[in-house]
């Protein structure tokens, strides 16, 4: 690795102007895992990397909103979100999802701003967290906006955020009357990243489908919600056939890729599968109260 | 330009200094000193032959920049026995033969420590877990597992003693 610069701002509006440059060498560090990752096999030379960690204590907290809505700081870092009984309480989906994310000393470093703004197609948290239906605060050289996750991706490692733009928040809201499951699928790659990634919330009343929500990943470019699969869903009953129907629309719709995980076509046979079997097991795991 | 700076930092609760290159991790930091329990293996934080404890957290050392640890406490397998006697959980893993090369052995014995100090009575489930990061080529996980519970119950027994 070649000579680079660690800067440290002590406030968020500093980072922001630091990173607001033309320069590519320039990032923002969080956790480091997946910059270092990037700077040891050469994908990216830093000139100056723009730690976040003195930024921390406003940043990092995790707390719940009157409407029950969880609020996490950009720079929580997975084990704490994974350890945080607040977080256990309104989706204890996230911290299921985190038993199978890397291994502890990755989460113990990694942030979950980072985890976001990394933009890797394989990554568990964005489809868990879009199917959850949450957004994200970013904050750039232009001021505040919302973004939900679900939009958060442009493509392969690009995210919509803008130079200068630092996540500072993800907001979950209160997911009563929701049941939810994220199933991933490893195929045994000399990497181990997940071929596919299936995340499903259900709201059920009275034995049909109110609303749903159905996000898969990792077998197509980006993070993609199934749109017309979810339409499948609506108003139908639970049953296995709303759950084919279901899963055929989710096979026309989803662009899968050819990778060293498996052939496109083999991961649109998985999506078939894991889309069945997400919202069966959705349904019998119940709604959260 | 290739210049390097002096971090100051705890090491192994003693004071320590090092002068360092900018693209340093934790890894060429020991090795600079002279300490070798941590080592390199896979270089990406899959295998944990690396571990070491930042302000008594466990990170991989090979994706840690060596920077980060200026004004902080690093402790590496190395502290465990500065009073010359092994740690319970060295001596499990002797006991349990939990190891043939002892590669990977610093780093499964500096995660055990962690786990036990969060969790006193830890299931196979629980170990398994919290291991799921660290590779044996050697294939000892069996025994690793047996050498767990064994320095578990070991360090129960000396705190109600
Ligand atoms: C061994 C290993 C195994 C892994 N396994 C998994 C797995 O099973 N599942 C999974 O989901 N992930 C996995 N990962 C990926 C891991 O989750 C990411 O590396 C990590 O979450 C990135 O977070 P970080 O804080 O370390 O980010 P950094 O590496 O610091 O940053 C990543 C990117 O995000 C940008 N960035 C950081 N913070 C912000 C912010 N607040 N706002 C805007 N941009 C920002 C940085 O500039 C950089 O481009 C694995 C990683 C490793 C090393
Ligand atoms: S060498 Fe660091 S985790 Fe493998
Ligand atoms: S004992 Fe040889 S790698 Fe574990």
């Amino acid at each position: 690795m070649r000579d680079f610069e660690l800067v440290r701002p002590s406030s968020l509006a500093e980072a922001i102007a630091l990173l607001d440059t033309e320069d590519g060498g320039v990032r923002a560090f969080s956790g480091g895992t997946g910059l270092m990752l990037m700077m040891k096999t050469g994908v990216f030379t830093p000139t100056s990397l723009v730690r976040l960690d003195g930024i921390e204590p406003e940043h990092a907290a995790i707390g719940i909103d009157d409407d029950g809505s969880l609020r996490i700081g950009a720079l929580a870092t997975l084990s704490t979100v994974e350890h945080s009984p607040i977080v256990q309480k309104v989706a204890p989906l996230i911290p299921e999802a985190m038993k199978r994310l890397a291994n502890v000393r990755v989460r113990n470093a990694a942030r979950i701003g980072g985890n976001l703004a990394h933009g890797d197609p394989h990554m568990d948290l964005p489809p868990v967290l879009a199917a959850l239906h949450a957004s994200v605060r970013a904050v750039g050289p232009d001021g505040e906006r919302t973004i939900a996750v679900e939009d958060l991706f442009a493509g392969y490692y690009e995210t919509v955020l803008g130079r200068g733009e630092l996540l500072t928040q993800v907001i979950v809201p209160s997911q009563a009357g929701w049941a939810s499951v994220y199933h991933k699928c490893t195929t045994r790659s000399a990497d181990d990243w997940p071929a596919l990634g299936v995340a499903v919330s259900l709201r059920v009343v009275d034995g049909v489908i109110a609303d749903s929500r159905l996000m898969v990943s990792a077998a197509t470019e980006k993070l993609t919600r199934l749109v017309t699969a979810e339409a499948q869903l609506k108003g139908a009953e639970t049953k296995a056939e709303t759950f084919a129907r279901a899963a055929d629309a989710a096979v026309a719709e989803a662009e899968t890729i050819d990778d060293a995980r498996g052939s496109a076509e083999y991961k649109s046979s998985l999506l078939h599968v894991y889309v069945r079997r997400a919202l069966r097991d959705a349904l019998s795991r119940g709604a959260l109260q | 330009m290739d210049s390097s700076t002096l971090i100051r930092f705890t090491l192994n609760g003693q004071p320590a200094s090092a002068r360092i290159k900018s693209y340093f991790t934790v890894v060429d930091l020991l090795q600079s000193l002279h300490l070798y329990g941590a080592r390199e293996s896979c270089g990406q934080g899959l295998c944990g032959c690396c571990t070491v404890l930042l302000d008594g957290v466990a990170v991989s050392g090979c994706l840690t920049l060596a920077q980060l640890v200026g004004g902080r406490s690093l402790t590496t397998v190395e502290s465990l026995d500065q009073s010359g006697i092994l740690s319970p959980v060295q001596q499990a893993f002797i006991d349990e033969g939990a190891f043939q090369c002892g590669f990977c052995t610093p780093g499964f014995v500096l995660m055990v420590h962690q786990l036990l100090e969060r969790n006193a009575d830890p299931t196979d489930d629980e170990i398994r877990d919290h291991l799921a990061g660290n590779l044996c080529r050697c294939a000892a996980y069996p025994e690793i597992i047996r050498a767990t519970k064994s320095a578990a119950a070991r360090m129960r027994a000396a705190a109600t003693a």
